[in-house]
C-alpha cells in the first residue's frame, strides 16, 4: 500500500547544486518515493532516513539518508516523520581510535611537561637567576599570595607589624641563620589562621599567625623556621616558582573556558603547600636540625609539635594540610628525635618575654 | 515557485528573503539542558553543547525558506582540542618558563615576562580565529552545498598584527581600514560551493558607521575643553585634589561646596558622552558589518542587509541588562538553596576567598565544590547570554538579510570536503570565546 504526503513547500536538494526541486512524496514498500520534476523517482528506504537533530522552529524538517551524505530532503508535512522508524537514531561515531590516540597524546604531553620538562628546565635555570631577580620574583609571588588569601576582597592579607614581636622574630632568625647563612633572609608573619609556613625566592620566609598560636614553645616555631631556612639556602622556592610559571599556562589551557581565576587559585595553593621533592624536604630537615643544634635548641621541637597537632586534630584535618600532607611525617618525627642529643643541655631560643612578644606579633 | 522553473537567466527572479524561525523558549531549554550536562561532565560536554547550539541556530536561519545546516561533529572538536593541547602545552609551558626566567634575571620584574608572554600569544590568537572561521564555514551547508574558506591563517595573522599596529599608531583613526582589509581578506577566500565571494567597496565607506562614535568623542572633547578651560566649573585659582574631594563630600552632605563652582549641572555632559561612546562602539561593530555585507557578492549573487544600528544597540544593552539581572537572581537563589540544603556552614567555605575555602572540609571536596559553583555561574551566564543577546541579535541579522540577486545560484556546484583535523581546537584552547 502507498501513503501520500503533502509535498507543498517541500524540496529536494541533490547535494550538488543549491537549487530546489519540486517533488512528490509517497511511502510504499518500505521506501520513501521522491518523485522529481524530470520524471525520475528516488527511493529512500524509510529505515535509513534520519531527521537532522536540534532543528529550530516547527516549519519544516530536513531529512537525510545515511548512504547519501550530501543529498537533503526538506519536508513540510510532519506526518511523514512518524513513518520513519529510525528518524532520531544517531550516526555511529567514526574515528574513535584516532580520538583515543590524541587524547592519550594530550594527557602524555601535559604529564611530560609538568612532571619532567618544566621541573628539569626550572632546576637548571634556577641557579642562574641573580639575587636581585630572585628577590623580585619573591616579592611578586608574596604579593600574589597575599591577594589570593584575602577574604575581605578589599586589601591584601595584612602582614603583622608589632615591633616587639618582630624583634623577637628577628632574634630567632638571626640565631638560626648564623653568620654564614642565607643572605638577605627576611621573615614575615601573615595574619591568617592557617597552621603553615612557607619559603619564597629571594630569602623570604613567611609564617602564618596560626602556626605561632598553635605552638606551645618558641622552639617549635624555631624548628619550623629552621626547616624553611633550609629551603631558602638550597633555593628550592626559586625552582618551584619557575616551575609554577611553566605549569600555570598549561593548567589554564586544560581548564579551558573556565580557567581565569581557577588557574591563579591553583598556583597560589601550589606555592603555599609547596610539595618539594622528598629529597629537598629531607635535606631541609637535616639542615634545620643542624641549625637548631648550633643555636642550642632541641631539634625534637619539630616532632613534638607535629605529634601534638596530630593527637589534637587527627590525621585527616585540613587545618594542618601542609605538614600532614607529607607522607613521611612519622619518619620526620623519628628523625627529629634521632637528631636530638639525649644528654644535651638545650635552652629555649627565646626567653619568656621574647616568646610573649612573638605571640603578640599580630596584635 | 522553484529555481528549476527559471529557465531564462535574463528574467531576473525576485530576491531571496532570509527568515529566522526558532523560538526563544526552545533555545533556552536547549542551552539549559546542554549547559547542565556540561557542568556534570566538568566541561567536557561543552563540545556537544556548542555543536547542538550551532545546529539549532543554523537551522533557524532560512534563506528562501530552506534552513542552513551545521554538520560539525562534537568528537572532531574534542579531537581538535586534544591536538591543540598537545601543541600548545609545549609552547605555553616552556616558552613561559623561559620568558619568566629572562624577565627576572635581566629585568628583575615579572611584568615584562607577562607582557612578552601575552604578546607571543597575539599572532596565535589571530591564527586561531581564522582557523575557527574556516572550520565553521567548512561545516556549514545550505541547500546541501558546502561553504568553505581557503587556507591562509598565517597570512591573516601577520596582516592582522600589522593592521593593529597601524591602527594603534594612528590613534584609532585608521580602524575602519583594518576592519575592511581583514574582512576582505576573509571574504575573498570564502566560497559557497564553487562560487567565490568577493568583497567590494573601499575602506573609507566604513567611516559612515563610525559617525556616532566620533560625535560622542567630539562631545566629550569639547565638553572637557569648555568645562575645564573656557568656562571652568570650579572658579578658583588653585585646584587641588584635596579641595575637590572636600567639595564633593560637602555637596554629598547637602552643603555648599568649599570651592566656588558655576553651573555644576554641566558636568552631566561626561556620563552622557560615555554612554554615547558605548552606543557608538556597538553601532560601529554592527553597522560596519551591514555595509560590508551590502558590498559582498559572487557571480550572479548579491547580499543586502537592512540591519538597524539603534535596534541592535537596544538589543545588546537590554539583553545584557536582563541577562545580568537574571544571573544575579539565580545566584542568590542558588546560594539560598544551598544554605537551605546544607546549612550556612558549608556555604561559608564557598563565600569567603577562594583559597580559604574548604580548610575545614577535605581539601579535594572543597575545591570540587568551588569548581562546581564557578562552572554553574559561568554556564548560567552562557545560557542567559544566548537567550537574551545572541538569539535576538541573530534573529534581527537574519530577518534583515536578503539576496536581491541570486540567478548565479544555478551555476553553483558542490565543493570538496575540507578535512580539518584540529577543528577549532586552537580557538577553544586559547579561549577565544566566539561561541557562535
Amino acid at each position: 500500500m502507498s501513503t501520500g504526503f503533502d509535498a507543498f513547500g517541500s524540496a529536494y536538494f541533490d547535494g550538488d547544486r543549491p537549487v530546489s526541486q519540486e517533488i512528490s512524496l509517497h511511502i510504499a514498500n518500505g521506501n520513501l518515493q521522491i518523485g522529481l520534476d524530470d520524471g525520475n523517482t528516488l527511493f529512500w528506504p524509510v529505515k535509513d532516513i534520519r531527521v537532522l537533530p536540534d532543528s529550530a522552529g516547527r516549519q519544516g524538517r530536513m531529512l537525510r539518508m545515511i548512504n547519501e551524505p550530501l543529498a537533503r530532503l526538506f519536508v513540510t508535512d510532519h506526518s511523514l516523520i512518524a513513518h520513519l522508524p529510525n528518524a532520531t537514531r544517531a550516526a555511529p561515531p567514526k574515528g574513535r581510535g584516532r580520538l583515543a590516540a590524541w587524547a592519550m597524546a594530550a594527557v602524555a604531553a601535559v604529564a611530560l611537561q609538568i612532571a619532567v620538562l618544566v621541573p628539569l628546565l626550572a632546576d637548571r635555570l634556577a641557579v642562574f637567576i641573580p639575587p636581585a631577580g630572585e628577590r623580585a620574583l619573591g616579592e611578586a609571588t608574596f604579593d600574589q599570595i597575599r591577594k589570593a588569601l584575602d577574604e575581605t576582597g578589599l586589601a591584601p592579607l595584612p602582614v603583622c607589624e608589632n615591633p616587639a614581636g618582630l624583634d623577637a622574630l628577628a632574634q630567632m632568625a638571626a640565631a638560626l641563620n648564623g653568620v654564614d647563612g642565607a643572605a638577605g633572609l627576611s621573615v614575615q608573619v601573615l595574619d591568617h589562621e592557617m597552621v603553615n609556613a612557607f619559603a619564597l625566592p629571594g630569602g623570604f620566609v613567611v609564617i602564618f599567625r596560626g602556626l605561632i598560636d598553635q605552638a606551645e614553645t618558641p622552639d617549635e616555631v624555631a624548628a619550623v623556621l629552621a626547616h624553611e631556612i633550609g629551603h631558602v639556602v638550597s633555593r628550592d622556592p626559586t625552582r618551584h616558582a619557575l616551575r609554577s610559571a611553566g605549569s600555570i599556562g598549561v593548567l589554564g589551557l586544560l581548564l579551558g573556558d573556565f580557567a581565569g581565576g581557577a588557574a591563579v587559585l591553583v598556583l597560589a595553593e601550589r606555592l603555599i603547600s609547596a610539595n618539594y621533592s622528598q629529597q629537598a624536604e629531607t635535606d631541609a630537615d637535616a639542615f634545620g636540625h643542624a641549625r637548631l643544634e648550633a643555636a642550642n635548641v632541641s631539634p625534637a621541637a619539630l616532632g613534638s609539635m607535629f605529634e601534638r597537632l596530630r593527637a589534637e586534630y587527627g590525621d585527616g584535618n585540613a587545618l594542618m594540610a601542609h605538614f600532614l600532607s607529607h607522607p613521611s611525617l612519622s619518619d620526620r618525627i623519628e628523625n627529629a628525635r634521632a637528631a636530638t642529643d639525649e644528654n644535651g643541655d638545650y635552652a629555649p631560643i627565646l626567653d619568656d618575654a621574647g616568646w610573649a612578644d612573638l605571640q603578640a606579633v599580630c596584635d | 515557485m522553484t529555481d528549476a522553473a527559471l529557465t531564462f537567466p535574463t528574467a531576473e527572479p525576485e530576491g531571496l528573503q532570509v527568515a529566522f524561525v526558532g523560538k526563544r523558549g526552545a533555545l533556552f531549554w536547549l542551552a539549559f539542558k546542554t549547559g547542565f550536562w556540561t557542568i556534570l561532565t566538568l566541561g567536557f560536554y561543552r563540545f556537544w553543547m556548542k555543536t547542538r547550539m550551532r545546529r539549532w541556530y543554523w537551522s533557524a536561519i532560512r534563506p528562501g525558506g530552506h534552513p542552513m545546516e551545521y554538520v560539525g561533529d562534537p568528537l572532531e572538536k574534542l579531537l581538535g582540542f586534544f591536538i591543540a593541547v598537545v601543541i600548545l602545552t609545549f609552547y605555553l609551558g616552556i616558552v613561559n618558563l623561559l620568558l619568566m626566567f629572562v624577565s627576572f634575571s635581566v629585568f628583575s620584574s615579572a611584568s615584562l615576562g607577562y607582557l612578552a608572554s601575552f604578546a607571543g600569544v597575539i599572532p596565535l590568537w589571530f591564527y586561531a580565529r581564522y582557523r575557527a572561521r574556516r572550520y565553521v564555514l567548512a561545516r556549514t551547508r545550505w541547500r546541501g552545498v558546502r561553504f568553505g574558506l581557503e587556507k591562509g591563517a598565517w597570512g591573516y595573522a601577520w596582516r592582522a598584527c600589522l593592521h593593529w599596529m597601524v591602527t594603534i599608531a594612528s590613534l584609532g583613526v585608521l580602524w575602519p581600514r583594518m576592519t575592511f582589509w581583514l574582512e576582505k581578506y576573509v571574504t575573498d577566500r570564502t566560497y559557497f560551493g564553487s562560487a567565490r565571494l568577493h568583497q567590494g567597496g573601499g575602506w573609507t565607506m566604513l567611516y559612515r558607521a563610525a559617525v556616532p562614535f566620533a560625535v560622542s568623542l567630539l562631545v566629550l572633547g569639547t565638553g572637557a575643553l569648555w568645562l575645564f578651560w573656557i568656562d571652568p566649573v570650579v572658579v578658583s585659582a588653585d585646584i587641588t585634589l584635596e579641595g575637590v574631594t572636600r567639595s564633593f563630600d560637602e555637596m554629598m552632605d547637602g552643603g555648599a561646596p568649599a570651592m566656588p563652582v558655576v553651573g555644576i549641572e554641566r558636568l552631566l555632559i561626561f556620563p552622557l558622552g560615555f554612554l554615547g561612546l558605548i552606543y557608538g562602539a556597538i553601532h560601529y561593530r554592527f553597522v560596519s558589518r551591514r555595509i560590508l555585507a551590502d558590498h559582498k557578492s559572487s557571480e550572479g549573487i548579491s547580499l543586502a542587509s537592512r540591519l538597524s544600528g539603534p535596534r541592535v544597540v537596544s538589543i545588546y544593552v537590554l539583553g545584557n541588562f536582563i541577562a545580568y539581572l537574571v544571573l544575579v537572581l539565580g545566584v542568590v537563589a542558588l546560594v539560598l538553596g544551598a544554605i537551605g540544603t546544607f546549612g550556612a556552614g558549608v556555604l561559608l567555605g564557598v563565600d569567603v576567598g577562594p583559597l580559604s575555602l574548604g580548610w575545614d572540609l577535605p581539601q579535594g571536596l572543597g575545591i570540587a565544590m568551588f569548581a562546581m559553583f564557578y562552572l554553574t555561574i559561568f554556564l548560567m551566564w552562557n545560557v542567559l547570554y544566548n537567550t537574551f543577546v545572541t538569539y535576538p541579535l541573530m534573529r534581527h541579522m537574519a530577518n534583515t538579510l536578503s539576496l536581491p540577486t541570486r540567478y548565479g545560484l544555478r551555476y553553483v556546484s558542490q565543493r570538496a570536503r575540507d578535512e580539518f583535523a584540529e577543528a577549532e581546537g586552537f580557538a577553544e584552547a586559547l579561549d577565544l570565546g566566539a561561541a557562535i
